[in-house]
């Protein structure tokens, strides 16, 4: 009994050769799936992807800085004008200090007057 | 009679209206200050201002024309083409001698200056003279010197300074209330 249980499947499991058939299925198969899975650019189509991306970093950095720049001479101008206009005040603060003291200097004066 | 021409003065000087006096063609209401380089070192405090026309320029644009301070101010410096300023203050008296503003008084006595304010103060020795530069009707510039013991200042305002305009600063940033009796005795 055992015996031909173990005849039966040796001879069930022996290697056989695939038909011809099945190999071409199945070669034509593994290549349409090797080439949907990774499609193979050709070089002179990565080249110019690459340097659009440099170029737009490029132009981004360089607007950055022009926008830096702008902002730090707009901050100075007005830091200039902000002083331009604390020295009007105080010029004219001044002046107006000095032309009271002669106003209170006539008054004094006139009131010791006989 | 001396008392009566300093009140005169004082309403020629604030109504600035009707000061006659021959201009010279050439007289400039610019005067040349020097930079006070000794009595900047001796001094315990110097205000040096220079406000030339585009620096006028670039503070009126940082005024705010809504904010009552800065409109009077606005006003004021509209038509100016420029402030001097010099002044020195001394921890002790005697710090500085008349010999030192000697060179702006002969810039002051050209024919184009007038002097509208003299105050001489026996009480606290502070004296002010105020020149005004005048055109016709209208003023080109103003010149102010004040001596004090431990304190001297030289002003000079270039421009058709409007000092009506000048007098309503009043007690704003500082300035001291003051008014004046416009009639004279």
């Amino acid at each position: 009994m055992s015996d031909d249980l173990e005849t039966r499947l040796t001879r069930a499991l022996r290697p056989v050769a695939p038909s011809e058939e099945f190999s071409a299925r199945l070669l034509a198969r593994v290549g349409a799936e090797a080439r949907l899975a990774t499609p193979v650019l050709p070089l002179r189509r990565r080249r110019p992807a690459a340097a659009w991306w440099w170029s737009a970093g490029l132009a981004a950095s360089l607007l950055l800085a022009v926008g830096i720049r702008h902002r730090a001479a707009e901050s100075q101008e007005r830091r200039a004008g902000l002083e331009a206009r604390q020295q009007v005040f105080a010029a004219l603060a001044l002046t107006n200090q000095k032309v009271d003291l002669a106003v209170r200097t006539v008054r004094a004066e006139s009131s010791d007057a006989p | 009679m001396s008392h009566t021409r300093r009140r005169l003065g004082l309403a020629v000087l604030f109504f600035a209206c009707s000061v006659p006096g021959p201009v010279g063609a050439a007289a400039d209401p610019r005067l040349a200050l020097p930079e006070f380089k000794d009595l900047a070192g001796k001094a315990k405090e110097s205000v040096v201002i220079t406000m030339d026309p585009s620096l006028l320029g670039m503070a009126s644009r940082f005024m705010d024309s809504s904010d009552p301070e800065d409109a009077a101010a606005i006003a004021v410096i509209k038509g100016l083409q420029g402030i001097y300023v010099r002044s020195f203050t001394f921890d002790r008296d005697g710090a500085y001698q008349p010999a030192d503003v000697e060179a702006i008084r002969r810039q002051l006595a050209d024919p184009g200056w007038k002097r509208v304010v003299e105050t001489r103060s026996k009480k606290t020795h502070a004296d002010v003279d105020i020149y005004l530069m005048t055109d016709g009707d209208k003023v080109r510039g103003l010149a102010l010197i004040a001596s004090e013991p431990r304190a001297l200042t030289i002003v000079n305002i270039v421009g058709a300074i409007d000092l009506d305009k000048l007098r309503k600063l009043e007690g704003q940033f500082g300035v001291p209330k003051f008014d004046v009796d416009s009639s004279t005795p």
